[in-house]
């Protein structure tokens, strides 16, 4: 018997729902995960990583790109 | 910003900016040739004599050659640039190996060369955006890695814990363009330069096309908004407006994006499910794509102003707007009724057009403006020119998209059009077609424009690198080593439950949960993040795979299908070399319009021994699934010697050298032996294939003889050619082939 034999068998016609539906869920979660208020200051802190360039050996503060 | 997890021992370190100006002028030397080409074919439209009677410059030829310079040339080293030049910085790190670096450039240049020449030389796998044979295909892979190898080492050794958004983006196209390449070019190598599909027929469709649309995703999208996420932030001097709404861009691409391509085949063989599911989650992509946009249009907020005065902001603004209606556009057009009128019309052409003149040309304009004097560390050479670039180049896009669209619903409607008595209002395809000249001349013009754009940038930028320093600043940073510790587990406690609120265990749990320390760690740690990204791609990706290829009935079987004769499959060989797919599909929808133009609608048995399949997806000239018996060998023989003979207005370009080159039935019996590897049940032909294509080959030259045609054409190019195209379609016309254990029909039984 091939694979091909036992998944044509399977009876997977609604496979592609399920598949559907789990993304969905995962999905969700990150979004609920992502908006949760107690995340805020630290992900939105993280939105400024652009304009810091480093400091340049010897300044007192970071250098942003001119 | 993330000084806890330092050591706190200081670090000096350089960035090799060298690498990124390598990769900024390829971008803009390969940006103009790719757009050069494009412009050469849209002359070559209305103006089929532009070929110059090369069949190297021919459309179906240059066509690939423009699409894989425009992708994989230009934007490839668009993107290249963005990261070699936004990771050093995002990281506090130099590059991993300024080796690997230059071997990555240098080898991805070596790949568009080795494209430029064996494209046009008809080199090809006839598979859209993967027409590179297999030897191509591999130094791909490999130079690849040495990108993977060099960013991740360079994650690994950077001194910023958290990786920003932009990283997330670009790890996604890396993993992801690898799994797509890798499994979308599995092919059986037969000679030097030529190779064969593992996949067949709908399978194949289906796989070029998971591989087609994720290219678009990972490869034009992501990794440009990677770039989005940083270098907009720069320009405005503005951090980035949502950075939670970018990392639900983020997840949400990476989990929706991977089912879309099979959006492509609606209406096709492909199985309705799949077609649906592709339909689906392409209309679910619009809301996240446009939370993007917004989450970079507003990454302007309170910095509008400066958009009057600063044209990098002014390409910016562009191409997020093109990006935002792009993301609208594709998933209008992947629903079913929609993408019944849009589909092999320029509809779709103005809509690629649009993301990538738009979104991808214009956002790497406004990068490469922004990086100049940086890179240069001199002054832009001139505002005006690149104010100039901006306005000719969006006005251009504007022109072309407009025209195709004009032309695509004009033809789109044409198509389907019937007259009162319930007959085709446009039976002859060729009135279709000339209907559309005036707006390829349109587009012409459009693209001359945006062409022009290019150009002025290269001098613009040429002209500031004539003005840099003798010797380029290398200022030396410093910042705290990263500890070599794992990331430390936060104790997290639940609000609720140090308050003691008065509610059930679980919602203890469930805030936990939602606190999310393990997705902080995740964010953190490179190599989970990027297994985690991988199982989200490789996941929905099976989901859609294991179905179309191990059940049955997705592709039910037809008796009287058979394998290619030795010399029909010397004729597909031809057919694929000559890249006829780019202007002909081989797919009749399930469509009264279609099958009272071409005949019965294809069926998924019918392609079970095409490999690779070639439905195309542009209709410049008719669809050719049923033209098998249609006309006379001789008419086939006028009409590839020079179309106009046989259709008067035609714009398809002649190919003489069809009569004068010779088949080479030398190379048959290994492309027989290759098809039988693959499974395809050839029979006697397995040893006998040169005999058995010569001996078609002479009833075919005889009969052309004697309708009048030209004798001693046996072992001409042509008569294979021919031999393919009096085969297409006709299999279901024929009775059931005989039940398996019997000998298998050959050309010679036919």
């Amino acid at each position: 018997m091939k694979l091909t034999d036992v998944m044509s068998g399977a009876g997977l016609a609604i496979y592609a729902e399920i598949a559907l539906i789990i993304f969905l869920v995962v999905f969700l979660l990150i979004a609920l995960r992502t908006w949760w208020p107690t995340r805020r200051k630290e992900l939105e802190d993280h939105g400024g990583m652009p304009l810091d360039d480093g400091r340049q050996a010897g300044a007192a503060h970071g250098r942003r790109t001119p | 910003m993330s000084a806890s997890a330092n050591t706190g021992r200081m670090e000096q370190f350089t960035y090799d900016d060298a690498i990124v100006r390598k990769f900024a002028w390829a971008t803009v030397i390969w940006g103009i040739v790719g757009m050069l080409v494009g412009v050469i074919l849209a002359l070559q439209l209305p103006k089929p004599e532009a070929n110059l009677g090369l069949p190297y410059t021919t459309f179906g030829r240059l066509r690939p050659l423009h699409t894989n310079a425009v992708i994989f040339a230009f934007a490839g080293n668009a993107i290249f640039t963005g990261v070699y030049y936004s990771l050093q910085r995002l990281l506090k790190a130099r590059m991993f190996s300024d080796l690997l670096s230059k071997l990555h450039f240098w080898g991805w240049q070596f790949i568009i060369v080795a494209a430029a020449i064996t494209l046009p030389l008809g080199y090809s796998q006839g598979k859209e955006y993967a027409e590179l044979e297999w030897p191509i295909d591999i130094s791909i892979a490999l130079v690849w890695v040495i990108f993977g190898v060099n960013f991740f080492g360079t994650v690994a050794k950077r001194r910023e814990r958290h990786l920003f958004v932009a990283i997330w983006f670009y790890i996604a196209s890396i993993i992801t363009v690898a799994i797509l390449h890798i499994f979308n070019s599995m092919a059986i190598p037969v000679e030097f330069l030529k190779s064969y599909s593992v996949y067949a027929g709908v399978q194949d469709a289906f796989m070029q096309w998971w591989y087609g649309h994720n290219a678009v995703a990972f490869f034009l999208t992501t990794p440009f908004l990677g770039m989005m996420y940083y270098f907009m932030p720069k320009a405005a001097d503005r951090p980035v407006f949502s950075y939670r709404l970018s990392i639900l861009h983020f997840w949400t691409l990476v989990f929706m994006y991977i089912w879309a391509g099979p959006h492509h085949l609606h209406y096709t063989a492909l199985p309705e499910w799949a077609s649906t599911l592709g339909m689906l989650f392409s209309v679910m992509l619009w809301m996240p794509s446009w939370g993007g946009m917004v989450n970079g249009l507003l990454t302007l907020r309170g910095a509008w102003h400066k958009v009057a005065d600063d044209v990098v902001l002014k390409f910016f603004v562009a191409a997020v707007t093109f990006y935002g209606m792009s993301t609208f556009e594709g998933p209008m057009m992947s629903i079913k009724s929609v993408n019944s009128l849009s589909h092999y019309t320029d509809w779709t052409i103005a809509h690629v057009h649009g993301g990538a003149l738009g979104w991808n040309g214009l956002l790497t304009a406004g990068m490469l403006y922004w990086l100049a004097p940086r890179l240069f560390q001199t002054r832009l050479y001139s505002k005006k020119l690149a104010e100039l670039h901006f306005w000719g180049g969006t006005v251009g896009i504007l022109l072309y998209m407009v025209a195709m669209y004009v032309s695509g619903v004009t033809q789109g409607l044409m198509w389907r059009a019937f007259d009162e008595t319930g007959r085709l209002t446009h039976p002859d395809f060729v009135e279709t077609v000339l209907r559309l000249v005036p707006f390829y001349w349109v587009r012409l013009v459009g693209g001359l424009m945006y062409f022009g754009g290019m150009c002025l940038m290269a001098y613009n930028l040429a002209m500031t690198w004539r003005a840099r320093p003798a010797k380029y600043e290398e200022p030396v940073y410093e910042a705290p080593a990263l500890s070599s510790q794992p990331v430390p587990a936060e104790k997290i406690v639940s609000p609720m439950e140090e308050e003691k609120a008065p509610v059930a265990g679980v919602a203890y749990s469930l805030e936990k949960f939602l606190l999310a320390a393990w997705h902080r760690r995740w964010e953190r740690l490179p190599v989970v993040f990027s297994v985690w990204v991988a199982v989200a791609v490789i996941v929905a990706s099976l989901f859609e795979i294991i179905p179309t290829f191990l059940i049955r009935s997705n592709v039910p079987t037809i008796s009287s299908v058979t394998p290619y004769s030795p010399l029909e499959l010397l004729g597909r060989d031809i057919y694929i070399r000559e890249g006829c797919y780019n202007c002909h599909s081989q797919m009749v929808r399930p469509m009264r319009a279609e099958t009272e133009r071409y005949g019965e609608y294809s069926k998924p048995g019918e392609f079970v021994y095409d490999h690779p399949f070639q439905w195309g997806s542009r209709r410049i000239g008719p669809d050719l699934h049923r033209v098998g018996g249609k006309y006379p060998h001789l008419w086939h023989v006028r009409h590839m010697e020079n179309p106009r003979s046989t259709t008067p207005q035609s714009i398809m370009p002649p190919y003489p050298w069809l009569l004068t080159d010779d088949t080479g039935y030398s190379k048959v019996q290994g492309r027989v032996n290759a098809m039988a590897m693959l499974g395809v049940p050839y029979g006697e032909s397995i040893n006998r294939a040169g005999e058995f294509a010569r001996q078609q080959a002479r009833q075919i030259g005889s009969e052309i003889a004697a309708q009048g045609g030209p004798g001693g054409l046996a072992d001409k190019e042509i008569v294979a050619l021919i031999a393919y195209m009096q085969r297409l379609g006709t299999d279901i016309k024929k009775a059931p082939a005989e039940p398996p254990g019997q000998p298998v029909k050959t050309a010679e039984a036919r």
